[in-house]
């Protein structure tokens, strides 16, 4: 595994491990409840009611790290679900309901008090209630109505004028949506949700953001790349899941002390910077290595990836007089910016443009349809805009198809080419 | 051969999308558009399903992922035989048709190509929750603006429920058509079904409905048909090829669990109750989707229906993602009722012939 260069990361990892391990610990021992979501769920509701979540791509990518996913995945095709389905959003399920769930990172996840899951592709309702029927815990939907408002430009919108980006049916909808989650929380938690926290959270939430913008912006700007692509996503995502906590903010306001020391000083993740990566798509979770893998030879460093990128964009509102509708707009179309025309390919072309990108690598997965679409709207986009394109044909968590050795061999020639 | 039969089977075989005198076309991407408001509005609606091999077009924008029929729409949308129609209305019916409607919009952004049809989403929605039904009302009275808007009329009342009635009567023919299909000596194939039921996709209503009947005296005559009666389950049927090839082997496919055959009528429209709710409880309550939730909602008719035949079939073609995730509950199901099932991800002609002739021991 490719050496950890900020203090940050390292703090990172140790405080999830403590986490989940506390997490745990309340749950078996002081039968505390916590939630199973997926990403792209209003997190923001479960923290205000004092609720711990497990983000279901986040533990996915756990367990693929830990090069587990053959043999969870393998159970679950045992189980007669197909190897076409889905293996990024049901990784999770897999470890928990085909085979032995205490060989799972950590100990393995405890029974959870609900799951919950935004209905975007048309498998995640069938996942989670799969997943809800064996555990014996109860279900929560959010529908996903399609936009159909597609302004390009959506970043220039998203922070002060999220009322009329996102259709005011969808918010409206969402926010009823949100009442009846709130609701099933107050029963769980026999707790009353409280808006003032919810809008203290969002502030906070927007204070951490803004850390991350500040990062984005330096690596935008040094000459060479801070902090590698993969330490970016371990600080961010370690920061996004636990999002407007004191932790989260304190962590995300140190990740951009460390990153300006290291810019201040001089410092670059590779001296030998030469070519600028961007990296397309879920991360490469069970073989994370990949990342640092040309940069000895090519001096080719992967210095984009989404997860930092899209924190500020994606995530800052300002305007909480209504934290509820606010949270709504975060919500309505979270995961569709990143996948869906116009809205991903004109985001990561102008991301491109102020990285100073020379290459991108394009992830293909197989299954995943809300990853693996728009991706064509995407490489023809960057081609445009001068940036060479090789996608990468391969799961996110599934290493089962993945070679290696192949595969640095067809980005070794195109960097060539580059 | 009547010749109800023969032209209801080259309708449903041709899926001919072509300008019409006077009346302006608009297609419909699946069965949850409601034919009735674009009926009512002044406009001729009709199923797109092309048949196509090669989607060279679609090729440059759609990934693998999506399904060949969605690809095959996309590319006649795109490829400028589609700019005779008015619009193009696609329901929020399955993630396909949502990704379908934004690269339609993002095509016509791009200017490129020019001559693409309006795309309408109608943003129904398939989770039964009193926020979804609340939501899904109001867009069908959305939807109803928008058609007005297009067609520079407005809807009246006369002319919803003079398509309601045309809509309904169209239903009775296929449940009558239906009735052959059941029972221990069913007289109607599943492949001449496919075709007779089919083809109302693709032609006026009023015009389905005399040759459906005419089709069905004819088949009253019939002799009952021998065989194992095998219900299919998975990817929707939307060509009789798979049908054809059970039936090869002796067995009559009298079910399919999905838009194009068995469930494509389903209940009337209500004509007493406020037209524009009556619309959308049918499509909301009454029309099948991937998208419907809970599975409890989803698997009832599959269910029942499971306890009237001698096999089930699954066919989980490779493009398959979603049926994929049903298919240990439902196998589980037929397993404790002693129903015999076979899964397929592909045409496999042995396996077939062996499940059918296990079923005939």
């Amino acid at each position: 595994m490719a050496e950890k260069q900020l203090e940050s990361t390292v703090r990172a990892a140790a405080d999830q491990k403590a986490w989940f391990a506390q997490l745990r610990d309340d749950v078996f021992e002081k039968q505390k409840p916590y939630a199973i979501v997926q990403a792209d769920m209003p997190l923001e509701l479960f923290h205000a009611m004092d609720v711990p979540v497990v983000s279901n791509q986040w533990w996915a990518a756990m367990v693929a790290a830990k090069r587990l996913a053959p043999y969870y995945l393998d159970g679950l095709n045992a189980m007669g679900y197909h190897d076409g389905l889905c293996r990024y959003c049901s990784l999770s399920l897999a470890s928990t309901v085909a085979g032995d769930p205490a060989q799972a990172p950590w100990g393995g996840l405890p029974k959870p008090a609900l799951f919950s899951a935004r209905l975007t592709c048309d498998c995640i309702q069938r996942v989670f209630e799969i997943w809800a029927a064996k555990l014996g815990a109860p279900f929560v939907p959010l529908d996903a109505p399609g936009a159909s408002d597609l302004p390009p430009r959506w970043w220039e919108l998203s922070r002060y004028r999220w009322n009329e980006l996102f259709e005011s049916h969808r918010l409206d909808f969402m926010v009823a949506q949100f009442h009846s989650l709130i609701a099933t929380l107050e029963r769980i938690t026999g707790r009353t949700f409280d808006v003032d926290r919810l809008r203290a959270l969002m502030e906070g939430v927007n204070q951490q953001e803004q850390y991350f913008e500040e990062v984005r912006e330096m690596i935008c700007r040094a000459p060479k790349t801070p902090v590698r692509m993969h330490e970016q996503m371990s600080n961010v995502m370690a920061a996004q899941w636990l999002r407007g906590s004191e932790w989260a903010i304190a962590h995300a306001r140190a990740f951009r002390d460390e990153v300006k020391e290291r810019v201040d000083a001089g410092v670059a993740a590779c001296q030998s910077e030469r070519l600028r990566l961007m990296w397309v798509g879920a991360g490469l979770w069970h073989d994370t290595d990949f990342y640092t893998a040309f940069e000895e030879r090519y001096g080719a460093v992967f210095v984009w990836s989404m997860y930092l990128a899209f924190g500020p964009d994606g995530y800052i509102r300002y305007g909480l007089d209504d934290p509820l509708r606010a949270l709504a707009s975060r919500t309505v179309s979270f995961n569709e910016q990143l996948h869906n025309p116009p809205w991903a390919n004109e985001w990561i072309v102008d991301q491109a443009k102020r990285h100073r990108i020379d290459a991108a690598l394009v992830l293909e997965p197989l299954g995943t349809r809300p990853s693996a679409t728009g991706n064509l709207f995407i490489e023809r986009a960057l081609e445009a805009s001068g940036v060479p394109v090789l996608p990468i044909v391969a799961d996110m968590v599934d290493a089962r198809g993945w070679n290696g050795v192949e595969m640095r061999q067809k980005v070794s020639q195109f960097l060539e080419r580059v | 051969m009547s010749s109800a039969i023969s032209t209801l089977t080259k309708i449903y075989e041709e899926r001919a999308v072509q300008p019409k005198t006077g009346v302006p076309v608009v297609g419909v991407t699946s069965n949850t558009v409601p034919w009735e408001l674009l009926r009512a509005a002044g406009f001729d609606p009709v199923l797109l399903s092309p048949r196509r091999r090669h989607t060279t077009l679609a090729d440059r924008y759609m990934e693998d992922v999506f399904s060949a029929r969605i690809k095959a729409v996309f590319n006649f949308l795109i490829s400028g035989e589609a700019a005779f129609l008015s619009a193009v209305v696609i329901p929020r019916t399955s993630e396909q048709e949502h990704k379908l409607y934004l690269y339609l919009r993002e095509v016509v952004r791009q200017g490129n190509p020019e001559r693409v049809p309006e795309p309408i989403l109608y943003n129904l929605l398939h989770a039964r929750s009193a926020e979804a039904e609340a939501y899904g009302l109001e867009r069908t009275h959305d939807l109803k603006g928008t058609l007005e808007r297009l067609s520079g009329r407005s809807i009246e009342p006369d002319a919803l429920s003079a398509a309601i009635a045309e809509g309904n009567a169209a239903r009775q023919a296929i449940r009558e058509l239906l009735q052959q299909r059941e029972g221990p000596a069913p007289r109607l194939s599943g492949r001449d079904a496919l075709a007779l039921i089919g083809a109302w996709y693709f032609m006026d209503r009023s015009e389905y409905t005399p040759l459906a009947r005419e089709a069905l005296q004819e088949i009253q005559t019939r002799p009952p048909l021998a065989g194992p009666r095998i219900l299919i389950k998975g990817s929707p049927q939307d060509a009789s090829d798979f049908c054809a090839a059970i039936e090869a082997h002796g067995a009559i496919v009298v079910a399919e669990d999905d838009w194009w055959g068995s469930r494509a009528a389903g209940q009337d429209i209500d004509p007493r109750s406020d037209p524009i709710r009556a619309i959308f409880e049918k499509y909301y309550f009454d029309a099948p989707s991937p998208r419907v939730f809970p599975s409890e909602i989803a698997d009832a008719w599959f269910l029942r229906k499971a306890s009237e035949v001698d096999g089930v079939i699954f066919y989980l073609r490779q493009e398959d993602d979603v049926i994929g995730w049903d298919y240990p509950r439902l196998r589980d199901y037929l397993d404790q009722r002693a129903i015999p099932h076979l899964m397929l991800r592909d045409e496999d002609s042995d396996e077939i012939g062996a499940f059918i002739e296990r079923l005939h021991g």
